[in-house]
């Protein structure tokens, strides 16, 4: 029972910065209906960036992450300008295209400037086990979460309480409607990108001081949370977080229990497994708009 | 389909539903399959004959991922891990029976034909980029059943597969193997275009444009989607039998999922047609394999900062071309090509664009 515990409150955990993650893509998709394929590879890009300004040209943290920020809103900024937005109105397969050689882009940048493998992000808090009933964490786990609930809040503060989250929120509803309310929708593109870049680097901020700044399971991490938004329905902000949470806690418990039969390595797939079940039976995912169409 | 030549009429029904229509297409037909099969092994080394042998398999699969993508519409990630089913199907019965090419290799047709069912059955109800997911989440999945299939596939240390015989005739060098690629590139090329000109392909291409209309039509949508997968799949099962055979070992990093990118790249620059798949493998091919000979030059200037620099300089110049062909050239080298053959068609006249 203890085992199991243990099992849900780690998936929990992990859950949360899924969650984090797949809301950077929701964003994206709900103002502008362009699912980042990119988004594995931008939240690489971004840890790694990160890394570099801190650990290698050993900036101070107060005028690092200013820097950071910059950097992230220049990337979003060109992005949008440059290469989606002249793709407004070509087919599906066009944007997917993009973001998926955009992906590429990074992961190149990736492996051309900072090969190997090995580097750690410098600790910011002391490292011990926090026992919690039975389950046992690091204290690096939990802060984690904590700062994935912040962001989450903090999030959907923005989205419902400001202006600019009203302008998002209508421009996910209607381009033309915004645009004849005086809302300027490709600056809501622009700013939705930079949203999502923000998001994709504080999830593979947090993931890198649990596990390294490290490509390979940076970019499986990006890439799983398609199964979170799948699962939680494209265009929905609460779905992505509950199936974020619902995924860490399956992917946990499949690799605690089935491990041991299949020879390891079983919560590489689990998320996918998932995925295709939910594509097969409710393909519009727990929270995401059922459009009627019959095919 | 190439338009007739001013002057030109159909004055029979063989005339009117042949695929080489004048008798100057034939003389260009000839003097291209000359080219290949008689100039080409005569002027090329082993090491170029080796660069068109992986060509040509490659043609095969992404003339395949264009059935689907290109005609039919739906996105696949995956095309891939269906290469790679193919291929370890093939090794399989090959290294494990000890069974001939001409065995494995449709038994591993038939049963990626038959994956592709299994994973085209999602397109009942969704679609568009739903499908392309489904089709990430097959890859992942297909990709750990390899590496985790114990002594039936031996995980990452790759499964053998013996070479391809005819009686006493072995296959055993490059230029063997090119003129039977060779012959299964335009036999492929030769039987989708075929195929495109029935009832199936211009389904197809009717359930491209619009679902909704082409329901409207008579056409049976999940058919023809199921069909377009499985067709795709079949594609990518000789493709990888192929591969498989010629290379003598398959191991699982030949159909990561940046394969399946490259593939929908190769069509993305070619455009929607077979000539487009064509131009647009040979393109890529032919772009790699610069960066292959810049190798050396790239890591003089990257050496500062590592040795594994080609792979990434690979992936961001692939990034690159493809976004620039997205932006600017959204058609592909098959509308290039198409303007081409007109300015010849039309000359001295301009050339409508």
């Amino acid at each position: 029972m203890s085992f199991f515990i243990q099992l849900i409150v780690s998936g929990i955990l992990s859950g949360a910065i899924y969650s984090l993650m797949a809301l950077a893509v929701v964003i994206i998709y709900k103002s502008s209906s362009i699912f980042n394929f990119a988004h594995g590879s931008m939240v690489a890009f971004t840890a790694f960036l990160l890394w570099s300004l801190i650990v290698q040209l050993n900036v101070p943290l107060l005028i690092s992450l200013p820097m950071f920020l910059v950097c992230l809103f220049g990337i979003g900024f060109l992005i949008q300008r440059l290469i989606l937005q002249p793709l407004t109105g070509q087919p599906l397969m066009a944007t997917i295209m993009a973001t998926i050689a955009l992906g590429d882009l990074f992961a190149g940048v990736v492996t051309l400037f900072w090969p190997g493998t090995g580097r750690t992000l410098p600790p910011v808090i002391p490292s011990h086990t926090i026992r919690l009933g039975r389950a046992v964490l690091s204290s690096e786990s939990l802060v984690n979460f904590f700062i994935c609930g912040i962001c989450l809040l903090a999030f959907s503060l923005f989205f419902r309480k400001t202006k600019m989250g009203l302008a998002m929120r209508g421009t996910a509803e209607d381009h033309t409607l915004a645009q004849s309310e005086g809302i300027r929708v490709s600056w809501i593109f622009v700013v939705s990108w930079v949203v999502g870049i923000l998001l994709a680097a504080v999830g593979g901020t947090l993931m890198s001081s649990l596990y390294g700044v490290n490509f390979v399971s940076l970019h499986g991490l990006g890439m799983k949370s398609l199964a979170v938004i799948i699962l939680g329905g494209l265009e929905s902000i609460p779905g992505a977080i509950i199936a974020g949470l619902i995924i860490g806690v399956g992917e946990s418990i499949g690799a605690g229990y089935l491990d041991p039969f299949v020879g390891g390595g079983f919560s590489e797939v689990t998320p996918f497994l998932i995925l295709l079940t939910v594509l097969i039976l409710k393909p519009y995912g727990l929270f995401g708009y059922e459009r009627i169409e019959r095919v | 389909m190439l338009k007739k030549p001013c002057g030109t009429f159909d004055e029979t029904y063989e005339k009117d539903t042949a695929l080489v229509r004048t008798p100057f297409r034939w003389v260009m037909l000839l003097l291209l399959l000359g080219g290949i099969f008689f100039l080409f092994p005569l002027i090329a080394n082993n090491y170029f004959l080796d660069v068109a042998n992986n060509l040509g398999i490659m043609i095969i699969a992404v003339i395949g991922l264009q059935i689907l993508v290109g005609f039919c519409g739906q996105i696949s990630l995956g095309h891939a891990a269906f290469m790679g089913v193919g291929a370890y199907i093939s090794a399989m019965i090959s290294f494990h029976f000890g069974w001939s090419f001409w065995i494995a290799m449709p038994c591993a047709a038939f049963f990626s034909g038959l994956l592709g069912v299994v994973v085209g059955l999602p397109a009942l109800k969704i679609r568009g980029f739903y499908i392309a997911v489904s089709t990430l989440a097959a890859h992942y999945i297909i990709l750990w059943v390899i590496l985790h299939g114990g002594k039936l596939t031996q995980g990452t240390s790759g499964l053998p597969a013996h070479e391809i015989q005819i009686g006493n005739f072995t296959f055993n060098n490059e230029i063997r193997m090119f003129y039977l690629i060779m012959i299964f590139v335009i036999a492929v090329i030769f039987l989708v275009n075929n195929m495109m000109r029935t009832k199936t392909g211009r389904a197809f291409l009717a359930v491209r444009d619009s679902d909704l209309a082409a329901e409207f039509m008579g056409v049976n949508v999940f058919r023809t989607k199921v069909l377009a997968f499985s067709m795709a799949s079949v594609c990518a099962g000789i493709s990888g039998s192929l591969m498989a055979h010629y290379q003598g070992i398959v191991t699982v990093e030949h159909f990561t999922l940046s394969d399946s990118i490259w593939m929908l790249g190769m069509l993305i620059i070619g455009g929607p047609t077979i000539t487009g798949a064509i131009l647009g493998t040979i393109f890529l091919k032919i772009l790699s394999q610069v960066v292959l000979f810049m190798a050396p030059w790239i890591g003089g200037i990257f050496t500062a900062f590592s040795g594994s620099s080609v792979a990434g300089f690979t992936q961001i110049f692939f990034g690159i071309v493809i976004l620039l062909f997205l932006v600017f050239e959204p058609r592909g080298l098959a509308h290039r090509w198409q303007i081409f053959l007109t300015t010849f068609r039309l000359w001295p006249f301009k050339t409508p664009l």
